[in-house]
């Protein structure tokens, strides 16, 4: 089979999932059918493009209440629970004093898996049988998810940005597992061990409506596991914009500096 | 961080969250090396429109008394934000006489700032997004 006839299959077998899932409602009972029947569940239904349901790039109005904060402290252990303290408030410290540190987004080096979950720019859902792509705007980043493949071991895990993701579906939720995170990859400033894995349970919640449940497991950095969920709202007729940093006025490598270019 | 800006005071909180706090920074950078406590108006002629990411950008020329001529560099929020507030590649264009509302840059308020309106030519008026906020002063 050529690549294009396998790429071929794949879409038509994704197009099929929607008449096999009906099929089998048209099986189940009255009162099942009605409460499955208002929003798709399992293969397909994460298909799509989504966005917060707070979008941040949208100029807010006086009076509008400010989002949910989604993502909570990491629990990390000493000695990178101080470290990480401190390396906040030196940041807070120079932005207050108008001198704002170097971060990788300012290098316009990607954020990685998991911070790339979160919606701040919208996100791109593709599905087939085989595999999963989602998609930030934000710099393009792109994370690809093999379904129904065994996980391969840390030790063969080259560290990435986006890790090394496995998935398959179970009861309507997809469940995820990546590792091989590079080290400079860090979720809300956070270190992590190599070991460090992400299991997520991605699923539909409404007719418009889906969320990303993320558990960070590393014994060696974290107290105990920790969970956030990321929410997301389905967006109709946008078609995901692209993001190559070609322009980046606003960092001088030769000082490492934030510093706004205005030789143009 | 520390501004607040009557009614959109989260806004300038919620930028340095996503930015510093929340997670890996998605977005670009601070824009805390712009004045937001003085905003101020600025009009001229676009030389160009550089329609990129991270940023995009317009370059104006600020006729100075005595007749002399400024070039002033706007900084906007990045095409697909703009494109998602109504903006377009193409709606500014060099020779368009636009009237702007900007946050200057702390250490260089002549040379340049941080966008918060534009009037257009025809008169429509335009937002730089949430991650930059809303505009205290307008035309």
């Amino acid at each position: 089979m050529t690549r294009i006839s396998r790429s071929l299959a794949a879409a038509l077998a994704c197009a099929a999932l929607p008449a096999l899932a009906f099929a089998a409602e048209k099986a189940a009972p009255k009162a099942a059918k009605a409460a499955k029947a208002a929003y798709p569940t399992g293969p397909g239904s994460l298909a799509g493009m989504w966005q917060s349901p707070y979008p941040p790039d949208q100029l807010r109005q006086p009076g509008d209440k400010p989002p949910p904060v989604e993502v909570g402290p990491p629990p990390l252990k000493e000695p990178w629970k101080g470290e990480l303290a401190a390396q906040r408030k030196a940041a807070a410290d120079a932005l207050a004093a108008g001198k704002p540190q170097v971060n990788n987004g300012v290098r316009c080096i990607p954020g990685g898996f998991p911070g790339m979950m979160g919606p701040v720019f919208p996100l791109e859902v593709l599905e087939t049988p085989q595999q999963i792509n989602i998609t930030n705007e934000a710099y393009n980043q792109t994370r690809r998810i093999y379904m129904n493949e065994k996980q391969v071991a840390i030790d063969d895990a080259e560290p990435v940005f986006f890790g090394h993701s496995v998935g398959h579906w179970q009861n309507g939720v997809l469940l995820v597992n990546t590792i091989g995170m590079k080290e400079q990859v860090r979720m809300s400033g956070a270190p992590h061990s190599p070991n460090m894995r992400v299991d997520e349970r991605m699923r539909r919640t409404g007719p418009d409506t889906m969320e990303d449940q993320i558990t960070i497991t590393d014994p060696e950095y974290l107290t105990g596991p920790w969970t956030f969920t990321y929410h997301y709202q389905k967006m109709t007729g946008y078609k995901l914009g692209e993001f190559i940093c070609e322009n980046n006025r606003d960092y001088d490598p030769k000082t490492d500096s934030q510093k706004l270019d205005l030789s143009h | 961080m520390s501004t607040r800006i009557p009614g959109v005071g989260h806004v300038v909180l919620l930028s340095a969250a996503l930015m510093g706090l929340a997670g890996p920074a998605l977005a670009h950078h601070s824009f805390s090396m712009f004045d937001n406590e003085h905003q101020t108006k600025i009009e001229g002629t676009v030389t160009k429109f550089e329609w990129t990411n991270p940023h995009v950008y317009i370059q104006l020329a600020v006729a100075e008394q005595g007749g002399a001529v400024r070039n002033y560099t706007v900084e906007c929020a990045n095409p697909g934000i703009l494109n998602r507030v109504g903006w377009k590649f193409n709606v500014v264009k060099p020779g368009d006489k636009v009237k702007l509302v900007v946050a200057p840059l702390r250490d260089n308020p002549a040379g340049g700032g941080l966008l918060h309106e534009m009037v257009l030519p025809d008169g429509r008026v335009l937002n730089n997004g949430g991650f930059a906020g809303a505009a205290t002063i307008h035309y």
